[in-house]
């Protein structure tokens, strides 16, 4: 009893090992590889085209450009730069990417592209050095005055000091002191200046936000511009227009501060347009982008996902199987029914996966009935025991051959989804069903034929579920967790369900 | 009501041994795996009890190979009845009582006319692992029949009623008697309709009886009453139980033991994985009476001071 004790207890330590192991890696891969827990999650994946224009002026040329830094508010999967007879390097700690080139006249091309996907998590939560006190800004006595008008009339809108002062200037009609205040016709980006000032007279530090709003099918647009003030220790984001704060979705931030999106040196009218492509990937096909981004590309490169997709597809069939195994396991160990065969059950599941449920459950049926049909006329030949499942062996491929024809000609799916069935162990059943009923009655041949079913379609639920299938595959290292799971149900000696009915009966008087 | 976790602990009070706790506790525990083929092996197991001093039934001949199965027939001459059995054979399958036979055909116990042709082919089927564990290649052993004490002729449907002893190191820890009846086919399972009757381990007497299930007093078919049932010589059953434990070294065993109107009790087959039934049978666990001979009987005794120990308890 003692010995039984210690078995237990080795193989709780390595389950629980194995959970922590399990948990871990799940979690790496959720965190660093991006896998996601349900199968097919679709991630926005954004192509930006920054198409950078001027015209050189002979002389040298430096052009300077501002590129998402890398950080964690979204993920940049790939950077190419189209710049012919440049050099171009790119400062990581500053993010601009630098081009050169010698003497060069006419108008410029160069193109940047960028392709990043959504990272949600991240969103909004922008942290940055705290700033300094903004100097005030030069205004002079008549314009002091309407900026205190300004910031006394924005006090009626609800929100923080920038986002009043956000709805003010967007208010329509405009607010007569904020239209005399303002240039005649205004920029976005002239109003965000004079509100950046305002802001900096109540002693907030606010500054221009340049980026790319994704939108679809973005065509040859200027970068789109947010304002961001310090408030409460740290940086937030807000629209121009709704003075909505955080950062929204789908805005890529390409600098923000006081350096400028673009300097071009040597050249003049310089542009930069941004177009926008929005393609759609599973959030599965990025992990490699997102693993090669992460230090942990070796890693995947040796994990299975890595491999030629024939062999992954292969590999996502067999990671489900343990967790069909464990099925049967708990059937016959805990449950108790009496099954064909150990894994009879999970290799008619596997058929009923590839035939679909219902095709395949009936399709068996009519294989079973005639194979044990020509099985009966079969024992009447007294045939020794080899010759004899190995004539049924071919019954049943010409069986599965008929019905296949059949389906095939009438269009029966069900009738052709035989061709599915493995042929050996349908052969093996066959045999087993015609013994059991010529020496313990068809009664115990239903039986135990209607508990393999049943354990089957128990392991079809399992390994046929597109989520399930994911996740083994995604997080296969669970399959460990079930080894030992299994092992320790090798220990388990506690009563199988159908032996309460069983020994009822014992108990039933006391 | 079925409330599963309330009839476990019920179970448990009274000791069922469940089907999990005998393979994984007791069988894997006590019986090494490296006896088994010594009594799988009916010819081996009989060679055994040769040695050992247990009574058994003759063997009249053993066909290993088929070109034998031809010579079967010069090999049972003179033998009026027999029985031909798979020497790896479980659960009574593939076994064949003749009765009667003539230049024709044979007769089986339960009055079927198998002809040549067909007995020849039931022994093939043998030698090729039809009955056999795993359905490896298999010999068939012919044997002598037994000729059933009519003791139990009240009390069974046509079949051969057997005793079952549990033999826990080497203690007969639970016996019980079946009794064919018609719905079984004059077979002895109990799942299949044979009635189960409950034996006093130190009397041999009945403690109670059971049909699929459920009590029952008298014999389905009968009518004998079962209360009346009392095996003779019973100390020898007991005798053949407990030498079966020095004969195999396995800690866990069935005994099945018939018996012979001239020779008395016979064993008849040892099994390594006897069934859980015997508890219905008995209204009692096993489970309750291997741990009292665990904690209250003495070890290191020899067969003959276990029966005596067994007969002296009060």
């Amino acid at each position: 009893m003692k010995k039984l004790f210690t078995v237990r207890k080795i193989l709780s330590f390595f389950l629980a090992v194995s959970l922590i192991f399990t948990a871990y890696s799940a979690y790496y891969k959720i965190k660093f590889w991006g896998f996601d827990i349900k199968p097919n999650k679709i991630t926005e994946v954004w192509t930006i085209d920054a198409h950078i224009s001027f015209k050189a002026l002979g002389k040298d040329v430096n052009v300077s450009l501002a590129t998402p830094s890398v950080s964690k508010e979204f993920k940049v999967l790939n950077e190419d730069i189209i710049a012919k007879n440049y050099t171009f390097s790119k400062d990581e700690k500053t993010g601009r990417i630098k081009f050169q080139s010698s003497k060069r006249k006419g108008r410029q091309n160069i193109y940047y592209r960028l392709t990043v996907y959504d990272n949600e998590d991240t969103r909004g939560k922008v942290r940055g050095k705290e700033p300094e006190m903004p100097e005030p800004p030069l205004f002079d006595e008549q314009q002091l005055q309407m900026a205190e008008e300004i910031l006394q009339s924005a006090s009626v809108f609800e929100g923080s000091l920038p986002q009043k002062l956000i709805l003010l200037f967007n208010q329509s009609p405009l607010d007569e002191t904020v239209e005399a205040f303002l240039p005649v016709k205004a920029s976005l980006h002239e109003r965000a200046n004079i509100i950046i000032d305002l802001l900096s007279l109540q002693k907030i530090p606010a500054r221009l936000v340049r980026g790319v709003k994704l939108v679809e099918g973005k065509k040859a647009s200027n970068a789109d511009l947010m304002l961001e003030a310090y408030e409460g220790n740290r940086w937030r984001l807000y629209d121009l227009q709704t003075a909505k704060d955080g950062l929204p979705k789908n805005f890529i931030l390409f600098q923000r501060g006081g350096v400028s999106l673009l300097d071009v040196e040597g050249g003049e009218r310089s542009t930069i347009k941004f177009s926008v492509l929005k393609s759609v990937t599973s959030s599965f096909e990025m992990a490699e982008h997102r693993a090669e981004m992460s230090s942990t590309a070796k890693l995947y490169n040796f994990s299975i996902y890595r491999l030629p997709l024939l062999e992954q597809n292969i590999l996502k069939w067999l990671m489900v199987f343990p967790l069909g195994i464990l099925v049967v396991v708990f059937m016959r160990n805990v449950v108790g029914v009496p099954t064909m065969g150990t894994f009879t059950p999970m290799l008619i599941a596997m058929s009923f996966v590839q035939t679909g449920l219902s095709a395949g459950l009936v399709c068996f049926s009519i294989i079973l009935f005639i194979g044990i049909a020509l099985r009966s006329l079969l024992s009447k030949l007294n045939l020794l025991l080899v010759p004899r499942i190995s004539s049924v062996v071919i019954f049943v491929i010409l069986i599965i051959q008929t019905m296949t024809v059949i389906g095939y000609h009438f269009e029966l799916e069900i009738s052709s989804a035989a061709v599915f069935f493995p042929i050996i162990i349908t052969a093996w059943i066959i045999e087993r069903l015609s013994i059991i009923w010529e020496e313990e009655g068809a009664k115990n041949a239903v039986k135990e034929m209607f508990w393999t079913t049943v354990t089957a379609l128990a392991t079809y639920f399992v390994i046929a579920s597109e989520t399930i299938r994911h996740f083994m595959f995604a997080f296969n290292e669970v399959n460990l967790v079930i080894l030992f799971v299994v092992m320790l149900l090798g220990t388990y000696t506690g009563y199988r369900l159908t032996e309460l009915k069983r020994f009822y009966p014992l108990v039933k008087e006391k | 009501m079925f409330h599963p976790l309330k009839i476990a602990k019920k179970l448990k009070a009274c000791g069922i041994l469940g089907m999990n706790a005998r393979n994984y506790s007791v069988i894997s525990a006590l019986n090494k795996r490296s006896l088994y083929p010594l009594f799988d092996d009916k010819v081996q197991t009989k060679e055994l009890a040769v040695k050992a001093g247990i009574n058994t039934t003759k063997k009249i001949g053993l066909i290993e190979y088929q070109h034998q199965v031809k010579n079967f027939r010069n090999m049972v001459q003179g033998f009026s009845e027999f029985v031909i059995k798979p020497a790896h054979g479980s659960g009574g399958k593939g076994v064949l009582v003749i009765k009667k036979w003539d230049d024709n055909c044979f007769t089986t116990a339960s009055e079927k006319h198998l002809t040549y042709t067909e007995v020849y082919q039931h022994i093939s089927n043998i030698l090729s692992g039809l009955y056999s564990l795993g359905g490896q290649y298999d010999v068939a052993l012919i044997e002598e029949m037994v000729h059933f004490s009519n003791a139990f002729e009240r009390f069974s449907y046509q079949g051969v009623p057997d005793v079952r002893l549990i033999v826990y190191k080497g203690y007969p820890a639970m016996a019980m008697m079946r009794l064919a009846t018609s719905e079984s086919g004059g077979r002895a399972n109990l799942h299949q309709g044979a009635v189960g009757v409950g034996l006093d381990v130190k009397t041999g007497s009945t403690l109670c009886a059971v049909q699929h299930n459920k009590p029952i007093e008298f014999h389905p078919d009968t009518k004998a009453d079962l209360k009346t049932l009392k095996v003779p010589f019973w100390k020898e059953h007991l005798l053949i139980a407990s030498k079966a434990y020095e004969m195999t070294g396995l800690g866990y065993l069935g005994a099945d033991i018939v018996l012979d109107k001239d020779k008395g009790p016979m064993m008849l087959e040892l099994n390594a994985r006897p069934g859980l039934a015997i508890q219905i049978a008995n209204a009692s666990g096993l489970k309750k009476a291997i741990k009292n001979i665990d904690k209250n009987y003495p070890k290191n005794l020899s067969a003959e001071e276990r029966v005596d120990f067994i007969l002296s308890k009060t």
